[in-house]
């Protein structure tokens, strides 16, 4: 590593811990004469990319390996950055219904006191089985967030990779949750004149706070709010740490646009369902948008304007968008958030902008977008070669690198089918055969 | 009550009692008593009106064309007329009648109608408030008294959604919360007023029943059961009753056809028995004519529910959900049963921890092996053949032959064999209903779009023509509704 690259990894932020193990270091890879995606300078037909150090080193056509590279041939294959999921549980849900192995949430109805001082750090693991599930679909880093519990905050998100080493965190406290859709109406009196009230009001505590912590602290307990929770939004009130707020039909998004200038906050919506509807103000508010591009029913009375356009449409109204994976809140198909982007082009959406939506734009929403997101010199070696289209539902990754180191590809999954590929009997009964780590 | 007589009902059974073999022997026996008057509790109270919409001839030439029935013909053509499959083949062996109307297939695919055997639509619909959430009757394990069709809201969109996907028929299930959930009602995917203008005329009954996880959640501190042994002690205390039940009714039609046959003078017609809502599903199920659906995830249950059915004497047709049926994919195939599987969900709850994407594959690579994919979700119900297609590629990518000419019937045969509707649709072949859908390139990709639906011959769903595209009731009037895409939004 250079002394200029240190100083600019330094420079991206002291919250920011990008930690390379001491294999990457030792590896030099090449993928040579595959199609290129580099998302930030187009698609390279015959293109290289050369990994050292755990980084890009060179992106081309006609590049020579390094002396000593690893050569991974990637002829009639697709190249292209690692999927970067903008949202999801990932290594704090293993079983979604069963309360002992999911750590998203606090238990609705418990009163459990706290909400924005979750961080989802102290939950996290790595070896759960979700991570090397995904990362055979190609999922490199992602944002691993609480969900809500009773309160509308739900806490502080981490972007992590999906390595599964000890220390996966990539970016603690990335993002403060928030849900301001009819599911933060039903937390807050049932009405959407509770959630406003109830956001604005922490908003206003943690600026008080911000102000003057220990005046603060010496008010007396009925008359101030949780210091956890005031002090977690900091951050969010100094406009350093993007507010993630699920919102869904039009008014609320337009809500959410008032008061982001109203506190002068970084804000994503995420859901965005109607976001058609206010497309030209969210695109003049700077407003990132996280979207399930497959949301086209009038599943509630919040957006029963959702259509499967929704997100050609915000692409073309100039919102940067990135994708939500199918159930929302969960983790353990992250993998198909490629398919997500495929449907999104089959209405409508160019090609490029689903590769960026998968890639580049998780990572600047969450201040990453030096490191992350495209297929640069300088940037971390997430990359993925893949057999086929990445948006194809019958494509899958052949290799996977994180921090310039491939990945295995073997999981859990993978284990359990060839145990059971065959059926018969055998010498020894199945819990013998296969299933070796 | 309305009286009903058994040779009235024998055509609508006969795919079901054909379906299942040895069963068609009862059929024929009690179709023999078909003139005695001895009270019959009605088993069709609200019977299908529908009726399938005008229809032209039409060619579709050109396209290849999978049939459902493991053949793929390129630059293949199928003929419509009358409603029904008129001719499949070559393009050039089949010509336009004529004043046919002719549909280029060149870069086409032809395919049957995508049928979900596993849909909550018009039970669950959208918009999802409590007031609509009318798909699982939470108030006791055996709810068999309950009719799926009783809650369907043909004003759901979720259905001109699914039309947009393909779907031209679909079975709504009853919730899983209970031990016997109730009684499925097979659609067609035709927007009507009501839902008898929906049912797929003469489709067997189903009962859902659920393994497993649900129930015991459900009933855990509810009086139980609350383990799985639980379960299974309240499958056969109600299969023993409803065994007793059906004795009753069989006891006294026998009394009956006797009294009738005697002078009759000296003594009075024998008195049917009262009618017991639960049981009489179930004993339509002992009978052979309502067909079981269990919802099932573990392999070793599954196992176990084979015994089950065959300790009281009936069929599964389809074990769904069944993410752990390629562990047991052998006692599925030499059961007859087929496994109704998501491409990839997984891990929602611990009996789906063990999800493999080639878990269809392994199902279908069996001899004689019934895979199908469902969706039991009214945004896959959208995409069944992406579904499909992932399947079929991971079965692939581990050396299972199998290529979209098979993979098809995973969404189209297989659903209508399970569901007892394969004698009628589910394949492209000629005399059946012209449940048809022209898609603008292969399936088998995520950039695939159904051009055209036809349900029995008539075009239900153009996505160039506005006019083909149906619109929910709830839809209508909405603010700011602008978009263009039609049925599919």
């Amino acid at each position: 590593m250079t002394a200029n690259m240190q100083k600019k990894i330094l420079a991206a932020g002291a919250a920011a811990l990008f930690a390379i193990s001491t294999a990457a270091a030792q590896q030099t890879t090449a993928i040579m004469n595959g199609a290129v995606h580099t998302v930030t300078n187009g698609v390279i037909e015959n293109g290289d990319v050369i990994i050292e150090d755990g980084r890009i080193v060179q992106v081309g056509a006609d590049l020579s390996p390094p002396a000593g590279a690893t050569v991974v041939d990637a002829t009639g294959k697709v190249v292209t950055p690692g999927i970067f999921a903008p949202i999801s549980t990932i290594g704090i849900e293993e079983i979604g219904l069963d309360a002992e192995a999911n750590d998203s949430s606090p238990e609705r109805g418990a009163g459990f006191p706290l909400g924005a001082a979750l961080d989802a750090v102290d939950a996290y693991r790595p070896m759960s089985t979700l991570i090397p599930v995904n990362r055979a679909g190609g999922v490199t880093r992602a944002l691993s967030a609480p969900a809500p519990g009773d309160s509308i905050f739900a806490g502080r998100a981490a972007v992590i990779d999906l390595s599964g080493r000890p220390n996966s965190v990539t970016k603690a406290r990335a993002a403060q949750i928030v849900v301001l859709n009819y599911s933060g109406a039903a937390r807050a009196g049932d009405t959407r004149m509770g959630s406003w009230a109830f956001v604005r009001q922490y908003l206003d505590e943690a600026r008080a706070y911000a102000a003057n912590p220990d005046d603060y602290a010496r008010r007396p307990r009925d008359d101030r709010f949780t210091l956890y929770d005031l002090e977690a939004l900091g951050p969010v009130v100094a406009g350093n740490q993007p507010l993630m707020a699920y919102v869904y039909g039009e008014s609320d998004l337009r809500n959410l646009i008032r008061l982001k200038n109203e506190y002068r906050l970084r804000v994503i919506a995420v859901g965005a369902s109607e976001g058609w509807r206010a497309a030209a103000s969210l695109a003049a508010a700077n407003i990132p948008v996280i979207v399930d591009p497959l949301a086209n029913l009038p599943a509630q009375f919040e957006d029963l304007r959702s259509t499967l356009e929704n997100t050609a449409r915000l692409h073309a109204a100039g919102v940067e968008i990135a994708f939500i994976n199918p159930q929302e809140f969960g983790a353990h198909n992250l993998r198909l958030l490629t398919q997500q982007a495929g449907n999104a082009v089959a209405e409508g959406l160019p090609y490029d902008a689903a590769i960026a939506a998968l890639t580049l734009n998780p990572a600047r929403m969450f201040g990453l977008d030096a490191q992350f997101g495209s297929l640069e010199p300088g940037k971390i070696a997430d990359v993925v070669i893949w057999d086929g289209d990445p948006l194809e539902v019958t494509t899958r990754p052949e290799a996977v690198f994180i921090d310039g180191v491939r990945q295995g590809l073997g999981n859990r999954q993978q284990m359990l089918m060839q145990r059971y590929r065959d059926l018969s009997r055998g010498d020894l009964p199945h819990a013998y055969r296969g299933g070796e780590n | 009550m309305r009286k009903w007589t058994w040779a009235a009902l024998a055509v609508v059974l006969l795919g079901a009692c054909a379906r299942q073999g040895g069963d068609g022997a009862a059929g024929a026996d009690q179709a023999a008593t078909a003139d005695s008057d001895a009270v019959r509790p009605p088993t069709d109270p609200y019977p299908s009106i529908y009726e399938a919409y005008p229809s032209q001839t039409v060619l579709i030439s050109g396209a290849t064309v999978l049939t459902g029935t493991g053949e793929r013909i390129d630059e293949g053509a199928v003929l419509l007329e009358d409603g029904k499959i008129a001719a499949v083949g070559a393009g050039d062996a089949i010509q336009a009648p004529e004043g046919a109307t002719v549909i280029d297939g060149a870069g086409k695919w032809v395919t049957p109608g995508v049928i979900d055997i596993h849909s909550h639509l018009g039970d669950y619909p959208s918009p999802q408030t409590e007031s609509t959430s009318d798909g699982n009757e939470i108030v006791s394990p055996n709810t068999a008294y309950v009719w799926a069709e009783h809650s369907v809201w043909p004003q759901d969109a979720g259905f001109t959604r699914a039309l947009a996907g393909g779907v031209t028929s679909l079975l709504i299930l009853p919730g899983s919360a209970n031990l016997f959930g109730g009684r499925s009602v097979t659609l067609k995917n035709v927007p009507a007023r009501t839902v008898q203008g929906m049912k797929f005329p003469g489709a067997p009954y189903g009962l859902k029943m659920a393994c497993g996880e649900n129930p015991k959640r459900v009933y855990g501190d509810r009086g139980g059961p609350d383990t799985r042994m639980g379960n299974f002690a309240g499958y056969r205390a109600a299969w023993i009753e409803a065994a007793a039940y059906k004795k009753k009714w069989d006891d006294y039609w026998k009394d009956y056809d006797e009294w009738a046959q005697g002078d009759g003078e000296d003594k009075d017609a024998p008195e049917a028995p009262t009618r017991d809502l639960k049981l009489e599903t179930l004993a339509g199920v002992l009978s052979g004519d309502i067909l079981v659906h269990m919802h099932c995830y573990r392999g070793d249950e599954m196992v176990l529910v084979l015994d089950l059915a065959e300790e009281f004497g009936y069929e599964v047709v389809a074990f769904h959900h069944a993410t752990e049926a390629y562990k047991v994919a052998d006692y599925l195939a030499e059961n007859g049963v087929c496994a109704a599987v998501w491409a990839d969900w997984w891990g929602f709850k611990l009996e789906a921890y063990d999800t493999v994407t080639e878990n269809a594959a392994l199902v279908h690579a069996q001899p004689n092996g019934c895979a199908v994919i469902h969706s039991d979700s009214a945004i896959g119900i959208q995409r069944l053949n992406q579904e499909a297609a992932k399947a079929m590629a991971a079965g692939r990518r581990i050396g299972v032959d199998i290529e979209p000419k098979d993979a098809i019937a995973w969404i189209t045969a297989n659903p209508a064999k399970a569901m007892g509707i394969l004698d009628r649709t589910g394949t492209l072949e000629a005399g059946k209903m012209a449940d048809v859908v022209v898609w603008n390139r292969n399936p088998f990709s995520v950039y695939a779009k159904a051009e055209k639906v036809y349900i029995d011959g008539a075009l239900m769903y153009d996505r160039a023509d506005p006019a083909r595209s149906p619109r929910m009731d709830f839809e209508i009037g909405q603010p700011g509704n602008d978009f263009t895409g039609g049925a599919g939004q």
